[in-house]
């Protein structure tokens, strides 16, 4: 009888509790995060020709496009003596983990239909794998970003300062993964059900580029009107970014506790109700 | 003694079908008001009529509560719709039950609905290491068995292809490799049967016994062939309309539920003449087909002799007749036309009978369609369609399932003998 009661016993009810949370669970499947991980990595590169120079390739040619268009064309001022090149680039990576988080997030339910109908696992681990390529797929970019930095300062003679601010870097990646992955998920329960607001989070997600600092900084918008930047959650993050590595950037304290306040709520709330609807949604997808 | 792999206490299940629309978020806003802040009871609760035909509510399982011994192998059978697919996901942990709970003890790895969630874009060499991973195994535990369920499901030469460019037969052989070979505790089948062909359908029972004969190991398996699950399972569970109907020894609940299940009209019968199927020179009585079974309850299988027995009225005095009696496939094939010698009648009711052999038909469904002829080959009425039947496969001691083709499976006898033991 030894074995049969190492066995783990289980019970399956109808109720789902909103802390129905265990991180234990969680951790039994840390190989199967780990594959998915891998997995994202490699399916994204099938049956393309470049494979994943794309990683770079995608945002070296959004880069070029805003910095003729934005730069050249409309000339949005960026402030300061940064070379245009590394202001949107650092802009751009940044904006583009947390877009593609965000997206991929939101349709966890949608995109996973077929596997979670078919087996259990605990259901968090698909967006947490789904965002942990995509933070991978952003350290990547970031090395361009760093050598990038690296040609500016020997070859064009721009000055990089190292400050305290670098040290704030690693932070504000985090926060900015977490941030797309909790309301990303957040939108995923609410899309499952209600499958037209997926137009809604699309509109959501091109307008809150513009009321980022992706491509203009913070200093460039009027007084009266910064609040609405500021409202965001994000542009403390990206203005702290680019502070850190670049050496320019307006971060005050209040801003990056706004942020970090905001990023915490919205992770609890979603996690819990994705405790509470996640073994449900199956029914209604 | 052996202890309960599962219990399954008072399990319902609702689906709300039809449109969720707008409609679907007043209905939820007000369940949560009434629930969660008045504390009161669900308001879409156990309602019996239901106000807008466009949603309505479908209870896929109602009451369901049944152990399962360790060791047991549980054949689930049922028409479909009847719930067992979504008995085996609730056991599964893929979908909540709307009311009860399953208590259980150990891993459990299914293969429901011919798929185990594999991920299309990735190799089977990858898939096998996912789905190991999902059973919460580790590498190297996955590694012990690799070869074994390489072995099994014959695919070494496309280890390294995508999942998406399998044949569905490569597809399902694999599937079933991966969660028979890794050591679940609790095994679920869901009707693999169904896409391999003969040869895999011997090794998935083959393997399947050994889980639970030999490693002692729960098997749940659902299948339409009912053959196979005489077979394999020691224990049966019959669902009707998300209801359990019975549960026991295998064979005899396999038996109550074909005998059930067999939709066919064997008994048609006409007391007032103008209403009887006919015209102004024949017209039925009565016609039904008595099959020869020792038990009223046993099921209706191709090893049971049928009698069609009919009456009918002739107007008619002096007249020769002839009957014959056709039998069609549900397909529409004839499979005979067995006609009778001509014989002279006079005017008044006139009876009949015709016996078909047991161990003639295959398994499938059948028409009965009589006509009756004067004077040898002049129809005076072709009665179409008046007896419809099914029959059962029966198979025995064969231990194989597929189809077995032919409209007719006699049974002649062979005569097969060695002629000489060399080779030229």
């Amino acid at each position: 009888m030894l074995s049969s009661e190492k066995k783990n016993t289980w019970v399956i009810g109808s109720k789902s509790s909103y802390f129905d949370f265990s991180l234990q669970e969680l951790l039994a499947y840390q190989h199967l995060l780990f594959r998915l991980v891998k997995k994202e990595f490699l399916v994204n590169y099938q049956q393309t020709l470049l494979g994943p120079l794309w990683l770079l390739f995608q945002p070296v040619l959004t880069t070029v496009t805003y910095v003729f268009v934005f730069n050249k064309i409309i000339g949005v001022p960026i402030g300061g003596t940064l070379p245009p090149v590394l202001f949107y680039f650092s802009g751009i990576i940044l904006w583009n983990f947390f877009s593609e988080s965000f997206t991929g997030n939101s349709k966890i339910f949608r995109d996973n239909i077929h596997i979670f109908s078919k087996v259990y696992f605990p259901r968090l681990i698909v967006p947490l794998a789904l965002t942990i390529t995509q933070f991978l797929r952003f350290l990547i970019q970031l090395m361009l970003l760093v050598l990038l930095l690296a040609y500016f300062s020997f070859f064009r003679g721009f000055s990089l300062t190292i400050s305290w601010y670098l040290l704030a870097v690693p932070f504000v990646i985090i926060l900015v993964g977490m941030l797309s992955m909790s309301i990303g998920l957040f939108f995923s329960i609410i899309t499952a059900k209600y499958r037209d607001l997926t137009n809604f989070v699309d509109i959501l997600l091109r307008v809150t580029m513009f009321i980022t600092p992706v491509i203009y900084p913070l200093s460039a918008v009027k007084e009266s009107i910064r609040w609405v930047v500021q409202l965001n959650p994000l542009s403390s993050l990206f203005e702290l970014f680019r502070l850190g590595l670049l050496g320019e950037g307006t971060v005050t304290l209040p801003q990056v506790a706004y942020s970090v306040g905001f990023m915490l709520l919205s992770f609890i709330l979603t996690i819990l109700l994705f405790n509470k609807q996640g073994g449900k949604l199956i029914d209604v997808i | 003694m052996s202890e309960n792999a599962i219990e399954v206490e008072n399990i319902s299940k609702l689906y709300n079908l039809g449109k969720i629309g707008s409609g679907s978020l007043r209905r939820d806003m007000n369940r949560w008001w009434k629930n969660a802040v008045l504390k009161k009871d669900d308001p879409y609760f156990l309602t019996e009529q239901q106000p807008n035909p466009a949603s309505f509510d479908l209870w896929a399982l109602k009451n369901i509560s049944f152990e399962v011994k360790q060791g047991d192998a549980l054949g689930i059978i049922g028409s479909n719709g009847s719930g067992k697919t979504t008995l085996l996901k609730i056991i599964s942990r893929i979908v909540k039950p709307t009311t009860g709970f399953v208590k259980g003890r150990g891993k459990v790895s299914s293969i429901l609905e011919v798929g185990t969630g594999f991920h299309s874009e990735l190799t089977g060499r990858e898939n096998i290491f996912i789905s190991g991973y999902t059973l919460g195994m580790n590498k190297r535990e996955i590694l012990q068995k690799f070869d074994e369920i390489v072995d099994f499901s014959g695919i070494e030469k496309f280890l390294d292809t995508p999942v998406k460019r399998y044949s569905s037969g490569m597809y399902v052989r694999l599937a079933f490799a991966v969660v028979a070979h890794l050591e679940p505790d609790i095994l679920i089948v869901d009707e693999v049967l169904a896409v391999g062909d003969a040869d895999f359908q011997k090794k998935c029972l083959g393997k399947m016994r050994d889980v639970s004969q030999k490693e002692g190991r729960t098997v749940l398996f659902v299948s339409h062939f009912t053959q196979a699950i005489i077979n394999l399972c020691n224990k049966a569970l019959w669902l009707k309309q998300g209801q359990l109907q019975d549960i026991g020894e295998c064979a005899s609940v396999v038996n109550k539920y074909l005998g059930s299940v067999q939709q066919f009209n064997l008994k048609q019968d006409w007391d007032n003449i103008n209403d009887a199927p006919g015209n102004d020179l024949i017209r039925f009585k009565k016609i039904e087909l008595i099959p020869h079974l020792e038990n009223p309850e046993d099921p209706l299988d191709i090893r049971v002799p049928l009698t069609i027995r009919f009456k009918f009225w002739n107007f008619t005095d002096d007249i020769s007749l002839a009957i014959g009696l056709h039998l069609f496939t549900y397909s529409g094939e004839c499979i005979f036309d067995n006609q009778s010698l001509s014989a002279t009648f006079n005017k008044g009711l006139i009876e009949g009978e015709c016996t078909i052999p047991g161990n003639f038909l295959n398994d499938g469904s059948y028409f009965v369609s009589i006509v009756i002829n004067r004077d040898t080959s002049i129809q005076m009425y072709y009665f179409e369609e008046c007896i419809a039947f099914d029959l059962e496969d029966y198979r025995g001691e064969i231990k194989w399932y597929g189809k077995w083709i032919g409209a007719v499976r006699p049974r002649f006898p062979f005569k097969i003998e060695q002629t000489s033991f060399k080779i030229e």
